[in-house]
């Protein structure tokens, strides 16, 4: 009933409240026509909702005591004018509300994601990736939830509490003065009862979260359990947790058990008070029988809307805070970005680093002044231990960061000052894992560069060697990679990511090579895909493998963040140096199992 | 609720009705309460009418003041009961929900292992979860409909007796808004659920952007992601638009049902009471009613398009519900003989045929013959796919057999009582599963009772003492989805300090040193040898130094026993067993570089 709960850290203050809304109105603005025009109608509607009691009263008073059979036909047509106006405006609201408050929030999410995907790597190193999903999918639907349903009621609500109250006061200031006597009852529950809700609905939303994790466990853990008989036991264990939420459901209900009479007898106790009062002045002459009349009919006009804005304000507030924590996002500065005058890196050329320190952030340097130069159509292998900073180097040289310190130079122009539509052309990462999209698996392999035709895409694949073993699936490329059944595995999602490098066919390759163990029939496979696509390029491994290392052109070992030794493999064994001693460790690592 | 024949959900409804009839004192407090409250709102339009006609009018003050009186009675008799009825009406459906979540996890604990590997736990969570959610939004509303159904009733009532002319005209239009109520609740159900499921995909999109961000900016595909993106978002304005429509239908429409009554009796009222026919108090009564009527007419319609959903729900819970337990104690079980009688945990397998799904998959054993003699260890070893872990999984019966027999102590496991049987066994699996509890509970896990230097002695067998005590909080320390998070080898040392508290006849350990780092390896078999000495120990293993523990080693292919004898004569004379340690060498080799690799991440992977 009232799903908006706030956290405490979720309270906003005045000064944040004032600046969301300018900013949601700045937003809002190529909806300005559905938002003026929602704002006439919801005045035209909510004016009418006391103009109904208010023409029962004029016929009352007019056509009935008054014993005027034309006044009572006019009050008849008012109505029916009235009742006609109605049903257009909260027909044509609901559009256009609707219209400005989706069309926002679409804009919203597509201004954010593209934000998102503009932020630099150093951002995602810091963000936790939930957060960042949150942002885009729980914060905006409570803002969702407000469009559909929340605003327009908060409005129509605080309109129609300001515009009832002006009629009663010019009908009767006496009677509405006898109402007054419940509202700051009301007010007062409404604001206990929104406390006290909010308390209940965290409660409950805290054990619902309890109660699942309880039974995820249970269901995950069955084996186990079955295995050591204790059903039982987790029976009773799942039981309590149940129990425990039941009784926060029963607390949340016991809270609105209380407010409900409060607002109930307000309104019934108002009314004797009119009936009685009220009728008095009237056989004294004071007030019309109509009046009392208008006053009971109008009475729900006045303690509806407490109610309901009390139940509201949980939800409004609860979407303030999510645009707050969106719009935070919106403003996080992009540093990695194309600089103006940017110019297209060369097809080919060296690579030189010079003298470069880099730190994530505000930490130690992970590398301390790093100077290397790559040759075109070289192959370089980096070992060293993890954590020493080869990885950190590899990225660089993609320019996932920027240096702290020194550049990087590709065919003698600095990464920093290259268009980054042609640095990734030129300069291609494969991960360690091949990170797959949900998906075919051709739309996989054309993430590299969403241009390519179907025949690229093939050519791709058999480039790597692997365009059989994917054609001879059920449904071919067209196999969903993540849909039950057809999974693939550890080695084929990596051949899917070696053709997307094959697809870009970039001069400088950087492989990070797998540690894990992939399954033995793709192992092979995956080893000849990586064969074929180093042919003819310069390329950066990340060696794991002793055999990687011997067959590179040059070993750097990288170590504490320095390039400690660069040479030929056979060199850096002769020199008994790092390289040597971590030859030593992987020879015997092999052969103590 | 009617039950219509030919309903979709018969066990659905089954299942309600079953549920209704336990919390049938409750709901007829409910319903109660409901009733008086009514009864005294409904009457106030009625006390205003006496006020008006008989004080007011007539100018009779002291008459005046008694309907007064009578109308803030009715007041306090109303706000009380409104009060409890809404007590009443959700604590029974939330009752109602509490049992049967209770009853599907107590259900699916019981199940058998096959009915686990077929089950998503996704599914069986959102039975437990959304599906138990309809059906409390139903039960909620059966005792607030019974009340707002008797409201109606008395009021047509009353208001036939006043007039039966402005009755028609005045609540003629108002049985529409039970209709539209249904209408609306039904078209708008879908378009709901359509948003629900956009935000799904567009979630999905967010989610493997972000978490792929490497090679997302790697490829510099911001572009595509940014139309996947795009097509989602619209696709959610598209739906979200399509339920404004239904909404931009029905409710305005709902609204003006009531004016249309208000205006007949304003004009036909009006002209009643010119020409005598009706009471100034009466006309004014009647448009009270109709304000009264709106909401039980508009829920009267909400309620069936509910009850569908309900019922829908219903049926997917019964259906977790009926589902038998395919391995159950049998009716009259044999007792396993008692421990210190004699040496004890033979275990066999005598033409052992057994497949995952009957009559779909090839078979895992094929005519299997495997003895065990008691207090002996073997070490099964074999290629993936021999089936050397499904002859762990058959002993403890979390399958059975095709044909041919398993037995423990001379006795066919099928004729144990179950819970017997599995303490007698003690199993530790490949992928240990630990709870989120302290380590000490999850080491006695098979004996919640179990004092606290038992399970220090279990820890210390299993090599997991001297890591625990150097934990934040030693044994106390909780692990698990929100607690400490241990690495695959800790949590394997704690998984086999589960299996030695049991303190069983049978130990089996299904791979259960295979995260465990080779260097450390040695202080656990060390522990194991300690553990095996005396006990029937049937170790699933690849590693030969592990295999070495075992006083024989069987050799598994295709289902059956390929050879058998000590390692080193195995070593010595099958081709097949060099083939099978070589590939589980290298394999091994593999992975304890990337365990290694994992425990280091500072500098983050390429991934």
């Amino acid at each position: 009933m009232w799903e908006g709960a706030v956290d405490p850290e979720d309270h906003i203050d005045v000064a944040d409240a004032r600046k969301i809304v300018r900013r949601s109105f700045r937003m809002m603005r190529p909806y300005k026509r559905q938002v003026v025009l929602s704002l006439v109608f919801i005045v035209v509607f909510t004016v009418s909702v006391p103009i109904g009691p208010l023409l029962i009263k004029y016929g009352i008073d007019r056509g009935i005591t008054g014993e005027d059979g034309q006044a009572l036909n006019r009050a008849v047509i008012g109505y029916v004018i009235i009742g006609v106006l109605a049903y257009l405006s909260y027909r044509m609201l609901v559009m256009t509300m609707s219209r400005a408050g989706e069309g926002f929030l679409r804009d919203l999410r597509r201004r954010l994601f593209d934000h998102l995907q503009r932020l630099s790597m150093t951002f995602y190193d810091r963000h936790k990736a939930g957060i960042l999903v949150s942002r885009m999918t729980s914060d905006i639907d409570t803002l969702a939830e407000l469009m559909q349903f929340g605003l327009q009621q908060f409005v129509m609500n605080v309109l129609l509490l300001a515009f009832s109250i002006v009629l009663l006061a010019v009908v009767s200031w006496q009677l509405l003065l006898l109402c007054l006597i419940a509202l700051p009852f009301v007010v007062i529950a409404s604001i206990k009862f929104r406390r006290d809700a909010n308390r209940a609905y965290l409660d409950v939303r805290d054990r619902i979260g309890h109660t699942l994790s309880r039974l995820q466990e249970g269901l995950a853990g069955v084996r186990v359990i079955q295995a050591y008989g204790r059903e039982d036991t987790e029976i009773g264990r799942f039981a309590d947790e149940n129990r425990a939420l039941y009784d926060a459901h029963m607390q949340s209900v016991w809270v609105q058990s209380w407010y409900l009479p409060v607002i109930e007898m307000a309104g019934l106790g108002s009314t004797a008070l009119i009936v009685g009062v009220g009728g008095w002045m009237t056989i004294n002459g004071a007030i019309t029988i109509g009046t009392i009349a208008f006053f009971v009919l109008t009475l729900n006009n006045l303690f509806e809307p407490v109610q309901q804005l009390s139940q509201l304000f949980n939800t409004v507030q609860s979407a303030g805070a999510g645009l707050k924590k969106v719009f935070e996002l919106l403003d996080t500065e992009i540093d990695v970005n194309e600089r103006p005058g940017a110019v297209d890196l060369p097809e080919r050329g060296d690579i030189v680093v010079d003298h470069v320190t880099f730190a994530y952030g505000d930490g130690t340097p992970v590398l301390r002044d790093v100077s290397l130069t790559i040759a075109s159509g070289e192959r370089l292998a980096l070992v060293g231990p993890t954590g020493a900073g080869k990885s950190t180097l590899a990225k660089l040289v993609a320019r996932f960061y920027d240096p702290t310190e020194g550049s990087i130079t590709f065919g003698g122009v600095d990464l920093r000052g290259g268009t980054l539509g042609s640095l990734r052309e030129r300069i291609v990462v494969v991960p360690q894992e091949g990170f797959l999209f949900n998906g075919t698996i051709r739309e996989n392999v054309r993430i590299a560069r969403h241009t390519a035709t179907d025949e690229e895409i093939e050519t791709a694949l058999r480039e790597v060697g692997v365009f059989e073993r994917f054609a001879s699936l059920p449904e071919g490329l067209d196999t969903e990679v993540r849909e039950r059944g057809s999974r693939l595995s550890a080695g084929e999602k990596q051949l899917v990511s070696l053709a997307r490098a094959a697809l870009v066919d970039p001069a400088l390759l950087v492989l990070d090579e797998a540690t894990s163990s992939l399954d033995p029939g793709t192992e092979v496979l995956v080893e000849e895909a990586m064969a074929r696509l180093m042919h003819g390029r310069t390329v950066i491994v990340i060696a794991h493998r002793l055999s990687t290392a011997e067959r590179a052109d040059r070993v750097g070992v990288v170590a504490d963040g320095r390039l400690v030794e660069l040479d030929t493999h056979d060199e850096l064994v002769a020199n008994e140096g790092h390289y040597a001693e971590l030859f030593s460790t992987w020879q015997g690592g092999l052969h103590a199992a | 609720m009617p039950i219509r024949r030919g309903s979709p959900s018969p066990e659905g409804w089954r299942l309600i009705r079953r549920a209704l009839r336990e919390q049938r004192a409750g709901i007829a407090v409910g319903v109660a309460a409901g009733i008086v409250w009514a009864i005294a709102k409904a009457s106030v339009p009625l006390l205003v009418q006496e006020a008006i006609d008989n004080g007011i009018t007539p100018k009779d003050t002291a008459v005046l003041w008694r309907w007064t009186a009578a109308i803030f009675v009715s007041g306090v008799v109303a706000a009380l009961f409104t009060g409890v009825r809404r007590y009443s009406a959700f604590r029974e459906s939330r009752l109602v929900e509490a049992k049967l979540r209770d009853a599907v996890f107590a259900h699916t604990q019981r199940l058998h292992f096959a009915y686990h590997d077929h089950q998503q736990t996704g599914e069986l969570m959102s039975r437990a979860n959304t599906d138990l959610f309809q059906i409390q939004n139903f039960v909620v509303l059966i005792p607030l409909t019974i009340s707002n159904f008797i409201t109606v009733v008395f009021v047509t009532g009353v208001l036939l007796f006043i007039d039966p002319v402005l009755t028609v005209l005045a609540l003629g239009s108002l049985p529409l808004l039970n209709y539209l109520g249904k209408r609306f609740s039904t078209k708008l159900h879908p378009s709901v659920m359509a948003i629900q499921r956009e935000s799904a995909e567009l979630a999905t999109v967010v989610e493997e952007t972000v978490s792929g961000v490497r090679v997302v900016k790697g490829f510099g595909s911001q572009a595509a992601q940014s139309q996947r993106l795009t097509k989602e978002a619209n696709d959610i304005y598209d739906v979200s638009m399509e339920a404004a429509r239904v909404r931009a239908r029905y409710l305005p429409a709902m609204d003006l049902l009531p004016t249309v009554g208000f205006i007949f009796v304003l004009g036909y009222g009006g002209y009643q009471v010119l020409n005598g026919g009706l009471l100034l108090g009466e006309m004014v009564a009647f448009t009270a009613y109709i304000g009264l009527l709106i909401w039980p007419l508009r829920m009267l319609g909400m309620i069936i398009a509910q009850s569908q959903r309900a019922a829908a729900s219903a049926q997917r819970v019964h259906e977790v519900l009926s589902t038998d337990s395919e391995i159950t104690s049998p009716r009259a079980p044999t007792p396993l003989p008692r421990k210190g009688t004699a040496k004890l945990g033979a275990v066999s397998f005598d033409d052992v045929v057994f497949r995952y799904r009957g009559g779909v998959d090839a078979a895992v054993l094929d005519h299997l013959d495997l003895r065990v003699e008691p207090g002996e260890s073997v070490a099964l070893v074999g290629a993936t796919g021999s089936g050397k872990s499904t002859v762990a999984r058959l002993l403890p019966r979390f399958y059975d057999v095709e044909s041919g027999r398993v037995r423990l102590d001379g006795l066919d496991v099928r004729q144990l009582d179950l819970l017997q049987l599995r303490r007698a066994i003690g199993i530790v699996f490949e992928d240990t599963f630990l709870f989120s509890a302290t380590i000490a509970d999850n080491i006695a896990f098979a004996d919640p009772l179990a004092k606290d230097d038992a399970i220090e002695r279990a820890a210390r067998l299993s090599g997991a003492h001297d890591f625990i005590v150097d934990l934040p909080d030693g044994y106390a320390t909780e692990i698990g989805e929100r607690g400490f998070s241990l690495s695959g080898g800790q949590r394997q040392r704690i998984a086999i300090a589960r299996a030695i508290l049991a303190d069983p006849r049978v130990l089996i350990l299904d791979d259960a040193t295979s995260s465990v780092d080779p260097t450390k390896e040695h202080e656990i078999r060390d522990a194991l040898t300690e553990v095996m000495h005396n006990r029937t120990t049937i170790v699933i293993a690849h590693r030969p130094a592990t295999i070495a523990l075992a006083d024989r080693v069987v050799l598994l292919g295709e289902g059956k026993v390929l050879v058998e004898g000590t390692h080193d004569e195995l070593l010595q004379t099958s081709a097949s067993y060099r083939a099978v340690l070589a590939a589980a060498e290298a394999y091994d080799a593999e992975r304890a570089r990337h365990e290694d690799e994992d425990e280091h991440e500072l500098e983050g992977t390429f991934t």
